[in-house]
């Protein structure tokens, strides 16, 4: 490979003569940064739509009785909130965006293994929300996220297949942007780039590759079996036909709940970036960390049967799945514990970023520790089905897969666009997120646990006070989610300009320039450190300079 | 684009210059040749299977368990010749491995809730 510095512009530049070149410069673009921009817009794009059914779902459970809906309409409104959220949202968020952007930089790679097969899963993207979006605007799916059979397959009268068949395209989307960083991962590491010198977010996103190349064929059969079986009633899943609805059960949640891993791994491993950038600290055991993921990638695969306790699933898998469940946790509880010793002694800055995952760890062991509740069949069997559910797994989607994400965001920003954001309407978001968050769904634990069911639109008069308070949170939630689109679009104009490496952080895409050059890197650089290689006096040394007012 | 051989025959030996490349032997056309004819003839002993379980009423059982035995012949002979998987790099053996491992899981696991269910008696066509 030559060594001889190209002269390169940022990747924004435009040199296009016309609107129509300018189009096709980033619709047929192979860059990464672009595509992960494109990604970048239509993932939020989705998110709004997400949350705009939240909102209607919000606002019917102000009074107990079904004013603002019919329950029909109630069914569809969460099911469109959940698949959009869910397959739209969560799963490609961390991945196709920041995954896609920082990959090759942090692996001081040009790009991608596979440039053109990631510009096709963008379009695999675009096509199967498509799917889902005409599914909704054609009337809706009222099966919920999960799609049960029988509900699914015989008796709905909904556009099931429709949207079935755009949560299939996307699934294949995942599968190319998970093999594009496997290849990358094995074989474009920069020279000295070993293994274990790895940014631990690239350890997370290789276990989530894994993952999702290992899970999402399962889901994808399965979502056409549902298809098939409603078009030519083949009696995989009717019982009248010699099938078994449970059948599906098992072939949903065993893509489903490695799907939640899908949806948590990458956010773990913005978090390490964060904490050990922002405490100015090598991580603490950056093994245990690097591992853990990988532990609970291969985990992951073993616990699906504890989403179907109340199933008809036999007893003796159900004491199986609820023991490996418990493992489960391990992993988990280590990362948390592997941060909390990072930040020990650490020069701490409270920046946007760092907020975020601070407010992360909180909401994360809320969320993992209520996962055990539910993981003990003795309780779920008492909470199932109920707001305790509903309140366990946004605490750890919204409260710890958003979180990451909108501080991967703040993070990466300057790295992205070249500008800084606005610091102080940053914090503020990032606070208002949080007890907007807490406001919404702690209420609900408490719900779930007197006995409010999940999908009913009427309900007892004694839980109004709680629906209140949360649909009244849910409206915070969504001042804090509208103020950072607000401050980070101001910024592309106005913002300072943010320099190379304005967090003074480690890591290879801090090296390049700011936004990077289409190839990334002037020359191809060689590594000779491990990572978050912060001087062991960095800290001390910021605390003894520390002046009220000091930037970092 | 180096692409992997597909034919000795043609000495397509490509990108020398990319180390990773030279790692990458071929599979010659014989043996595409010779795991074709096994695969016939391991079609040939399922049919050959299937008439002998009917002339001397093989348990249930057994036939099943023959009639796996030469599936998963087949299944092996096709992924390591003709998905290349014998003559690849070990992390993509590894990944094969994996999608295979994973796929097992799934099947026992699924399948030993369905033995540890103890079923009621078929209730029959719902009303
Ligand atoms: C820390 C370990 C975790 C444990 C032990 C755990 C355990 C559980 C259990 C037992 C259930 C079933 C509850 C029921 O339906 O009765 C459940 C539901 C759920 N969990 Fe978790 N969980 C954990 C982490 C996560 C994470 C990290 C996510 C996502 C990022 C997640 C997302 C979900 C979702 C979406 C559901 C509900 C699915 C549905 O029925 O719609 N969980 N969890
Ligand atoms: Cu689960």
């Amino acid at each position: 490979m030559a060594t001889t510095a190209l002269p390169q512009r940022g990747y924004l530049h435009d040199d296009t003569p016309n609107l129509g070149e300018w189009i096709r410069s980033w619709l047929f673009t192979v860059d990464h940064k672009r595509i992960a921009i494109l990604y970048l817009l239509a993932i939020n794009f989705f998110f709004l739509l997400g949350g705009l059914a939240a909102t209607f779902v919000r606002i019917e459970l102000i009074t107990p009785q079904g004013d603002l809906m019919s329950s029909d309409v109630y069914n569809r409104m969460f099911t469109l909130h959940g698949v959009i959220m869910i397959f739209f949202f969560l799963i490609p968020a961390i991945p196709a965006v920041l995954g896609n952007f920082l990959m090759p930089l942090m692996l001081g790679a040009r790009d991608l293994a596979f440039p053109r097969l990631n510009l096709l899963s963008w379009y695999l993207y675009m096509f199967g929300g498509v799917f889902a979006l005409s599914a909704a605007v054609l009337g809706g799916v009222d099966t919920g996220w999960t799609f049960y059979t029988p509900f699914s397959s015989t008796y709905s009268n909904s556009n099931v297949i429709l949207t079935i068949t755009g949560a299939f395209i996307m699934g294949f989307s995942s599968i190319a942007t998970a093999v594009n960083f496997i290849a990358t991962t094995h074989k474009m590491r920069a020279p000295g780039l070993t293994w274990f010198r790895l940014p631990l977010f690239v350890w997370a996103m290789y276990a989530t590759s894994l993952v999702i190349v290992l899970a999402t064929p399962v889901v994808g059969i399965a979502l056409l079996l549902v298809a098939i079986e409603r078009i030519w009633g083949v009696g995989i899943f009717d019982p009248a036909l010699g099938g078994d609805p449970v059948l599906f059960q098992h072939l949903f949640w065993f893509y489903s709940h490695p799907a939640v891993y899908i949806m948590i791994l990458p956010a773990f491993g913005v978090i390490s970036e964060l904490i050990s950038t922002f405490s100015r600290k090598r991580i603490f055991g950056y093994e245990f960390i690097a591992f853990s993921s990988m532990a609970i990638a291969i985990l992951g695969f073993l616990v699906w049967g504890h989403h179907m306790f109340v199933s008809s699933q036999s007893v003796y898998s159900s004491l199986v799945f609820s023991f490996i469940t418990m493992l489960i946790a391990i992993p988990s509880a280590i990362k948390v514990f592997n941060w909390t010793a990072t930040l020990y002694k650490g020069s701490i800055s409270y920046r946007t970023p760092m907020l975020y995952a601070l407010g992360f760890m909180g909401l994360f062991v809320i969320g993992g520790l209520t996962g055990i509740f539910l993981g003990v069949v003795a309780i779920d069997i008492h909470v199932t089905d109920t707001y305790f559910v509903v309140a366990h797994f946004h605490y750890v989607m919204v409260g710890g897969t958003i979180m990451a994400y909108l501080g991967g965001i703040h993070f990466w920003w300057p790295k992205m666009t070249g500008r800084m954001y606005n610091e102080i309407w940053g914090g503020i978001s990032a606070l208002i997120i949080f007890v907007g968050f807490n406001m919404t769904f702690f209420p609900q634990f408490v719900l779930g646990y007197l006995g409010m069911p999940r999908r009913y639109h009427v309900y007892p008069e004694e839980f109004q006070i709680l629906h209140v308070l949360s649909s009244a949170g849910a409206t915070v939630l969504a001042v804090g989610f509208v103020i950072p689109i607000i401050y980070l679009m101001l910024s592309l104009k106005t913002g300072r300009i943010a320099g190379d490496n304005p967090w003074e952080a480690t890591g290879l895409e801090w090296r390049t320039s700011s936004p990077p050059p289409t190839h990334n890197f002037e020359a191809i650089p060689v590594v000779t450190t491990e990572a978050y290689a912060y001087p062991p006096e960095a800290a001390a040394r910021d605390a003894a300079e520390w002046r009220p007012g000091s930037p970092l | 684009m180096a692409k992997t051989s597909t034919s000795a025959g043609h000495g397509a030996h490509g990108d020398g210059a990319h180390s990773e490349h030279a790692a990458h032997a071929h599979i010659s056309r014989g043996t595409y040749y010779r795991v074709f004819a096994a695969l016939m003839v391991l079609m040939a002993l399922t049919v050959g299977a299937w008439w002998i379980e009917g002339i001397v009423a093989l348990p249930r059982l057994l036939g099943v368990a023959i009639a796996m035995a030469i599936a998963i012949a087949k299944t092996t002979l096709i992924v390591l010749y003709f998905m290349h998987v014998k003559v690849s790099e070990r992390a993509t053996q590894l990944y094969a491995a994996a999608a295979f491992i994973g796929f097992a899981i799934m099947v026992i696991i699924t399948m030993g809730d369905y033995f540890a269910r103890g079923w009621p008696p078929p209730p029959g066509p719902l009303p």
